[in-house]
């Protein structure tokens, strides 16, 4: 009943609300259902849109486009994926991006700079994230430090380092024919790091959609005080967390690096706030109010195919920024007051 | 203005007269009908269970909820339909409401909350006058007898005074015909704490202040109100002076059925005077010193109910957190079944068997956004894991069989557990820790906030659990529970024991008795 909410909501568990996912309506199964897959929905109608539209049908639909849309999000998609695992325990990471650049530099350099085999490289790429990650943690799951200041911080820090070290130069020598491969080619039709990107993404919807592990992580960012008195190791489970989070923004880091061939300088830190929001967009999808893998996926492939569609038929510019930020807004929106008519009725 | 007691409802001016109110929701309606009159300088009680509609009227009289029909009246001042009623057309009427929340803002000094609703006074260049917004608000607080300072912090008041200042600044202007209506004011008050603010509002009443008083704390209503309006199930069940009404005819009203005793049936097998079958105490705590708690020998045998008295800040709550890991010893050693704890650790007692029912369920128990299936299953993950995958179909299963076993009304495993009543969540957190069969179950404040019918079906299960061989601690504010559920009641006074009360000893009276500080003791 309404009574029960209000007060409720007012008196509730001090949750942190920066991070708490917009509230989601669940009555009636097929409102339930329409919710569930609105964000898929959406996405089919977009592609249907541009794929019957004149003006961008027949490139939209090739081949080449497809792949490429589909390489566009492998950075991105992962970089989301490593986010939700600290949202789903109530902290945030706004060092992902960071992170994955600094990842990118190490993979390079070592190639570059100190010509290490690639599979020592793509290792240590890997292992610089988990390392930003482990710091992160310690910060924030030992320490209690703020994760919101914590990881802006860091996000700060990071591309202030790969400058120093760099002095602005990017490293593009030395990367071997099969990373490049691994980031530009493809197999059975689709770009290689889209089959990592699939598996990564199907491991990690698993971990936390399905096992004791992802349920502990959501019980911690539903109620931390709960969560320790039914015996949840939380600060465990969120130390876990942050260093998945650092780790993944490796994988992607080195997934940059075999797309551009090389360590850039200034890749990867843009991806922050597309990859932020295709979490919240995602969190309105598939499990509605909470911050989900399949979702936030989901999230980044209706950003890109969008994007694409836009470009190929000829929007301006601007365009496509206009769409996404409005389409998060208004996907957040409605979620939210559709959870809160419910709620009130 | 001094009234005879004796005087009948009647014989004095009416205040206020709702009548007929109906309203609901889609199928469901949620009041069919109701009317009640208020008496001037009375408090008139609005008592009724989880779902009796209590809160939608309250609603319909502030103007939030619209009414489908109904009338109120307040003589000498024009009728006005319930159907078109807004949050200005109650304050027209002269309702004055204090939420149970209280809508204060606790970092802020009770000046600047009281001008939050009545306005800052301005000075030159709209500056804010401080000084004479800290007069008139000394002035509001001396009228209402608050002692407080205006620039106190409200956070630093004690509940009690919150309070207090929340309803000076609802009757701030000096209209001499406000009704006050206070929606469970008592919810988030420590016990003590009650009897400050029941005491004050006696005093206002006196002063010919008409109060309408939304509770379901029966003690209160039966020693604070003239009169009752009992709801049940959107209508009116009764209405009576409380002069002769007892404690348990009010709950029957409330329930609309016979309870026999309030607290079920009394079991007191294992008195004093019984050698325990069982040698090996469930419980055994030596020397237990943490926090607030110095030096508590406690025992608990098997299938025993053993109840924690005291009043706040005796260390009731800090006792069992102890026990249950959650807060680390000083000293002391807490053996379960006869075996030490080697590391204390939440992890490590509850590998033990022991469960803790926090005392807030919000901050402490509840997953707010997850089903009741999730909140039921919670401590019990690992068992429904099957290959490594957590198997949605058996925590479904354990959830559906938690809900039938304890009467939690839902509308299924899947509902978001806080569209549930506070009993039926209580209810819920309650069959979480029973799904792990406990050895040693603590209850810290088990039935707050939870209506008697919700109650009477905790204590039946209590007394279940503990036949079936689980030792059981209650920690309870309320101490007519404790003397009826325990077959042993230890009383905390400054986190020692006071005093250990068994069988026949147990009563109120000494439980308060031993409460309070030494100066009965001798």
């Amino acid at each position: 009943m309404s009574g029960t909410r209000l007060r409720e909501s007012a008196r509730g568990p001090a949750r942190n609300p920066a991070t708490s996912p917009p509230v989601t309506a669940r009555t009636g199964r097929l409102g339930a259902a329409a919710e569930r897959y609105g964000l898929v929905l959406l996405l089919v109608g977009v592609v249907a849109f541009f794929s019957v539209l004149p003006a961008s049908s027949a490139a939209f639909t090739s081949p080449a486009n497809v792949q490429a849309v589909l390489a566009s999000i492998a950075v991105v998609s992962v970089l989301a994926v490593a986010a939700v695992f600290p949202l789903a325990c109530g902290q945030f990471d706004f060092s992902v991006a960071a992170t994955s650049l600094v990842s990118s530099i190490v993979c390079a350099a070592l190639m570059s700079n100190h010509h290490a085999p690639p599979a020592l490289a793509v290792l240590c790429g890997v292992g610089a994230g988990v390392l930003v990650g482990l710091v992160n943690a310690v910060l924030v799951a030992l320490l209690r430090l703020n994760a919101f200041i914590i990881t802006i911080g860091m996000a700060t820090l990071l591309p202030g380092m790969v400058q120093w070290y760099t002095r602005g130069v990017d490293l593009v020598r030395g990367v071997p024919r099969p990373l490049r491969d691994f980031g530009s080619l493809t197999w059975l039709g689709l770009p290689r790091v889209i089959w990592l990107v699939a598996a990564l993404t199907a491991v990690c919807w698993f971990a936390l959609a399905h096992t004791a592990f992802g349920r502990r992580l959501y019980a911690i960012g539903g109620n931390a005080s709960a969560a320790r008195l039914v015996g949840i190791p939380v600060t465990a489970l969120t130390f876990g967390a942050l260093t998945i989070s650092g780790g993944l923004a490796g994988v992607a880091g080195v997934i940059l690096t075999a797309r551009n061939g090389g360590g850039l300088v200034n890749s990867g830190v843009d991806l922050l706030f597309p990859a932020l929001a295709a979490v919240f967009l995602g969190a309105t999808a598939i499990d509605p109010g909470r911050y989900n893998v399949l979702g936030a996926v989901i999230g980044t492939l209706f950003v890109a195919v969008s994007v694409s569609g836009l470009t190929l038929a000829g929007a301006a510019e601007w365009v496509p920024a206009v769409f996404n930020g409005a389409a998060l807004i208004i996907a957040v929106a409605v979620s939210t007051l559709l959870a809160r008519r419910h709620g009130t009725s | 203005m001094t009234v005879p007691e004796s005087v009948a409802e009647s014989e004095r001016p009416a205040s206020l007269v709702v009548s007929d109110v109906h309203k609901s929701y889609g199928a469901a309606s949620v009041l069919r009908g109701v009317s009640f009159a208020l008496t001037r300088g009375h408090i008139h009680a609005l008592a009724g269970g989880n779902g009796s509609g209590k809160s939608t009227l309250i609603k319909v009289l502030a103007g939030i909820e619209r009414a489908d029909g109904g009338v109120l009246t307040r003589p000498g001042r024009a009728e006005t339909e319930l159907s078109g009623f807004t949050p200005d057309h109650a304050r027209a009427a002269g309702l004055r409401f204090v939420h149970q929340d209280l809508g204060l803002l606790p970092d802020m000094t009770v000046a600047e909350n009281v001008a939050f609703t009545r306005g800052f006074p301005r000075g030159g260049g709209r500056r804010i006058a401080w000084r004479r917004l800290h007069e008139t608000t000394r002035a509001l607080l001396e009228r209402f007898e608050v002692d407080v300072d205006p620039t106190a912090v409200v956070r630093t008041l004690r509940p009690a005074d919150r309070a207090m200042v929340a309803i000076a600044r609802a009757l701030a202007d000096d209209d001499p015909d406000q009704v006050l209506v206070l929606d469970e004011p008592t919810a988030s008050l420590p016990h003590h704490e009650v009897d400050i603010l029941l005491e004050g509002l006696s005093r206002r009443a006196r002063q010919g202040q008409t109060i309408l008083y939304v509770s379901h704390r029966l003690d209160e209503v039966l020693s604070s109100a003239d009169a009752v309006t009992v709801l049940r199930d959107g209508a009116v069940a009764a209405t009576r002076g409380t002069e002769n009404l007892d404690k348990l005819h009010l709950a029957e009203l409330m329930a609309g059925r016979s309870l026999g005793t309030l607290y079920g049936d009394r079991r007191r097998p294992a008195s004093a005077e019984e050698p325990p079958s069982d040698p090996v105490p469930v419980l055994e705590a030596r020397g237990l010193s943490a926090g607030r708690i110095g030096d508590v020998d406690l025992e608990v045998r098997a299938g025993e109910i053993v109840g924690l008295a005291g009043l706040l800040g005796s260390g009731r709550s800090t006792l069992l957190r102890a026990i249950f890991g959650a807060v680390r010893p000083v000293s002391g050693t807490v053996k379960l079944d006869g075996t030490a704890l080697t590391a204390p650790s939440i992890r490590a007692a509850m590998r033990r068997g022991v469960a803790l029912v926090p005392e807030d369920r919000l901050a402490d128990a509840l997953f707010p956004e997850a089903s009741v299936a999730r909140n039921i299953t919670v401590a019990t993950l690992a068992r429904h894991v099957r290959w490594g995958r957590l198997s949605r179909s058996r925590e479904r299963a354990t959830a559906t069989g938690a809900i039938e076993e304890l009467r939690i009304k839902t509308a299924g495993p899947d509902q978001t557990v806080t569209r549930l009543s506070g009993g039926n969540q209580q209810k819920a957190v309650v069959a979480r820790w029973l799904q792990r069969a406990p050895r040693l179950l603590l209850l810290d404040e088990p039935t707050q906030g939870v209506d008697v019918m919700t109650r009477a079906d905790l204590y039946e299960r209590v007394r279940a659990v503990a036949a079936s061989g689980t030792a059981v601690i209650v920690a309870s504010s309320d101490v007519e529970e404790l003397a009826h559920l325990c077959d042993r009641v230890v009383v905390l006074r400054v986190g020692r024991v006071a005093a250990e009360l068994s069988g026949t000893e147990i009563s109120v009276r000494k439980i308060v008795k031993y409460s309070y500080a030494d100066q009965e003791a001798s």
